[in-house]
């Protein structure tokens, strides 16, 4: 037998093998995405069976739609300053939990109760605590009558705080995966040396940490980016509009309004603006990575 | 880049759960010689036994038919996605459904209700029902549903506070700053400012109360007018004056209905169940509350935003079926059926003939008071397009309640968003 034959039958099966996989991947990934293109491509409204080809209009009208780029302002807002936050106040929380004392099992639990919750139904909650009139946080702020999810300027902060609270926990877990990746052998040479706490953690844990926190920076900004639950049951993107995202706003123009044209249109666009962050957040982690 | 591909594709699903259509097969049909007739509607709260009893005698008098009940989701905008959804993939496991009267004119035009006009003809609605609920279901002179019950945007006022309802707005002001002024802590007028639909119906009465019009003659949405801008302004100056409190932009209906249960405010607007709530045992409240027509400009009695639920047939059922689901329609229409809901669900009779009912007088006083108010409830603009732009209105609508923006640049901005849509702008 020639062994060039079979090495061609053998890549012919290795196809063969492949191909399903590629089959599903291209029905459920390319398909659905190229489809919302193509619909984005024109002026469809469900109700009225109403389906003509317009070209770009949609692209054009979004790029002249103040609805849009504040909603996409909005999102950006909220995804840095919730996932800054959350980095922020995860690190600590992960050197506590690392730390051995005392029930240290049970708090490593509760931490995570906040994020095990549905966010629907912490949303929801949290919803009756902004309350204004009998919401248990201004009555925890005597004197104060704040109308955290009816004045603009406060619901998208009091959003970003639901969202801290939930998912800080996660971060700090992932923070946590990291700190349990560095030698204990490097703390025992920097307290042979005679380093200060805070020298140990900056010039040891930090750095050493970094993959880690990227890494969360990355599942986080993604998650932020596309939020949706939390803000919808808090106020439904109000008011004025003040808390919608872009997840949002597509949602409310595809389902709501059932304009599937100009709905598509803003799906197109936040998950481009998704992969664009997704490749600058890859790009720093390869390098990271490479280094 | 594996990585990159594999967020679009998880991407990818998200996208395509959004997109995928479905289509529907059709579930209900002869079934032992009997019709499968289904009903699809949103729980009636109260006692399920009157209303049981209601589709039971259905059943007795159509004995070929049997009746199928399904409930749906109890949020208005849910239901309307449901809908939205199965009738455009061609459902036809469904034979009667309730619309809310903003649906209407929507269904009819995209041809997924049936034309009831040769059983309910136009002329004999507007003889048995109120004018509001016949001017949401009749499209083009033909009927498309036939209105269930209603509901009505109406004044609450503290009997024990101000000396009589306000006629006017500047009256409502008084009366209020009076109130206010003996009691501290006292909340002027709470109404429903929070960005949603709610928000709509609120700035629609003031719109009419300050004579203005929802649709121009060619049946275009009227926003950027003068009365439109008068209706923002008023509403937000009650809060920039401090009649309303702030957080009145972040109130739906329930909301104020506890700040005006607790007795912290004069005025509310609200529908009619809160008077079911604000005389209950314990309310501090009771009979302390009186209920009147919306103020105006003028001091006639304003208009209400109409709400409730009207009766239609899937139009992509078979003709035997759409025949039987016409006669349903009819039962559950009729002014018996009425005077049940009424009774025992406090649903308001869309029969202006039924408010004088000896027995509905007697044991639901209440609701036989509410004509004057139903009789002059309005629409929200009747027109195919109403769901396509309620999101555009909502937000502008709180953009200028919440002092984001001036009336009139939010009426601009509205104008233009609609005229987009409805496919009218340049």
């Amino acid at each position: 037998m020639n062994p060039r034959g079979s090495l061609a039958r053998e890549r012919r099966q290795a196809y063969l093998l492949v191909a399903p996989a590629v089959l599903v991947l291209g029905g459920v990934a390319l398909y659905p995405i190229l489809a919302a293109v193509w619909l984005s491509l024109h002026r469809f409204i469900l109700v009225f069976g109403e389906r003509r080809f317009t070209g770009l209009e949609n692209y054009a009208y979004l790029m002249g739609d103040s609805r849009f780029w504040a909603a996409l302002g909005n999102t950006a807002y909220f995804t840095a300053v919730a996932v800054t936050v959350e980095l922020l106040l995860a690190v600590p929380l992960a050197l506590l939990l690392q730390k051995a004392f005392p029930g240290r099992g049970l708090l490593r639990a509760s931490v995570l109760v906040p994020w095990a919750i549905p966010t629907v139904v912490s949303a929801r909650l949290w919803a009756w605590m902004f309350n204004p009139e009998y919401g248990v946080i201004n009555r925890l702020l005597p004197g104060q009558d704040i109308n955290w999810l009816g004045a603009p300027g406060y619901a998208l902060h009091a959003a970003i705080l639901v969202d801290v609270w939930k998912t800080t926990p996660f971060v700090a877990l992932l923070v946590l995966a990291g700190l349990q990746g560095i030698s204990e052998d490097l703390y025992k040479a920097a307290r042979v040396d005679g380093a200060s706490p805070w020298r140990t953690f900056v010039s040891i844990t930090l750095p050493l940490l970094k993959p880690a926190l990227l890494l969360a920076l990355l599942f986080r900004s993604l998650d932020a980016f596309r939020v949706f639950d939390a803000i919808y049951v808090l106020t439904e993107g109000g008011p004025a509009n003040t808390t919608e995202t872009l997840s949002i706003y597509a949602y409310k123009t595809l389902m709501r309004s059932g304009d599937f044209g100009y709905g598509s249109t803003l799906s197109v666009a936040t998950f481009l603006c998704v992969v664009l962050l997704a490749a600058v957040w890859l790009r720093l982690l390869g390098r990271e990575e490479a280094a | 880049m594996r990585r990159v591909s594999s967020i679009v594709l998880a991407l990818g699903l998200v996208v395509g759960l959004g997109v995928w259509g479905c289509r529907r097969q059709d579930a209900s049909g002869e079934a032992g010689g009997r019709t499968r007739l289904v009903f699809k509607y949103q729980p009636l709260w109260g006692p399920p036994e009157p209303f049981r009893e209601l589709l039971a005698r259905f059943e007795r008098e159509n004995p070929e038919v049997e009746l199928v009940t399904e409930a749906l989701p109890n949020a208005s905008d849910l239901a309307h996605q449901f809908f939205l959804t199965s009738l455009e993939g061609g459902a036809r496991d469904f034979d009667v459904l309730v619309a809310d009267v903003v649906w209407v004119p929507e269904f009819a035009r995209a041809g997924w209700i049936a034309d009831l006009s040769a059983e309910f003809p136009p002329e004999q609605l507007r003889e048995d029902f109120f004018p509001g609920p016949v001017e949401a279901v009749v499209v083009e002179g033909r009927t498309y549903a036939v209105p269930w019950y209603l509901d009505v945007g109406v004044l609450y006022f503290r009997t024990d506070l101000v000396p009589r309802a306000p006629r006017t707005y500047a009256e409502l002001e008084r009366f209020a700053r009076e109130a206010m002024a003996k009691t501290p802590g006292l909340q002027g007028y709470v109404w429903q400012g929070r960005q949603y639909e709610g928000l709509s119906c609120n700035v629609y009465e003031a719109l009419w109360g300050h004579g203005g019009r929802a649709l121009s003659e060619d049946g275009r949405v009227l926003l950027d007018d003068a009365p439109a801008r008068e209706a923002l302004a008023y509403l937000r100056g009650l809060v920039e004056r401090g009649v309303s409190p702030a957080t009145v932009t972040g109130f739906s209906e329930e909301e104020s209905r506890r700040v005006f249960q607790e007795g912290r405010a004069v005025f509310m607007r609200n529908w009619p169940y809160a008077w079911s709530e604000a005389q209950k045992p314990d309310s501090p409240i009771r009979g302390k509350v009186g209920i009147a027509p919306l103020p105006t400009v003028s001091g006639e009695p304003g208009s209400g935003a109409l709400g409730g639920w009207q009766l239609a047939v899937n139009a992509h059922v078979s003709p035997e079926r759409r025949k039987l689901a016409a006669r349903l329609i009819a039962h559950l229409t009729s002014p018996e059926a009425n005077r049940v809901l009424a009774l025992n669900y406090a649903r308001n009779p869309p029969r202006p003939a039924v408010y004088q009912d000896a027995r509905l007088r007697e044991e639901a006083p209440f609701i036989a008071g509410l004509l004057p108010m139903v009789e002059r409830a309005k629409p929200r603009p009747v027109t195919p397009y109403y769901n396509l732009i309620s999101d555009v209105l909502q937000s502008e609508f709180s953009a200028a309640v919440a002092g984001l923006r001036t009336p009139e640049a939010a009426l601009k901005r509205a104008q233009r968003q609609v005229d987009h849509l409805t496919g009218e702008g340049p």
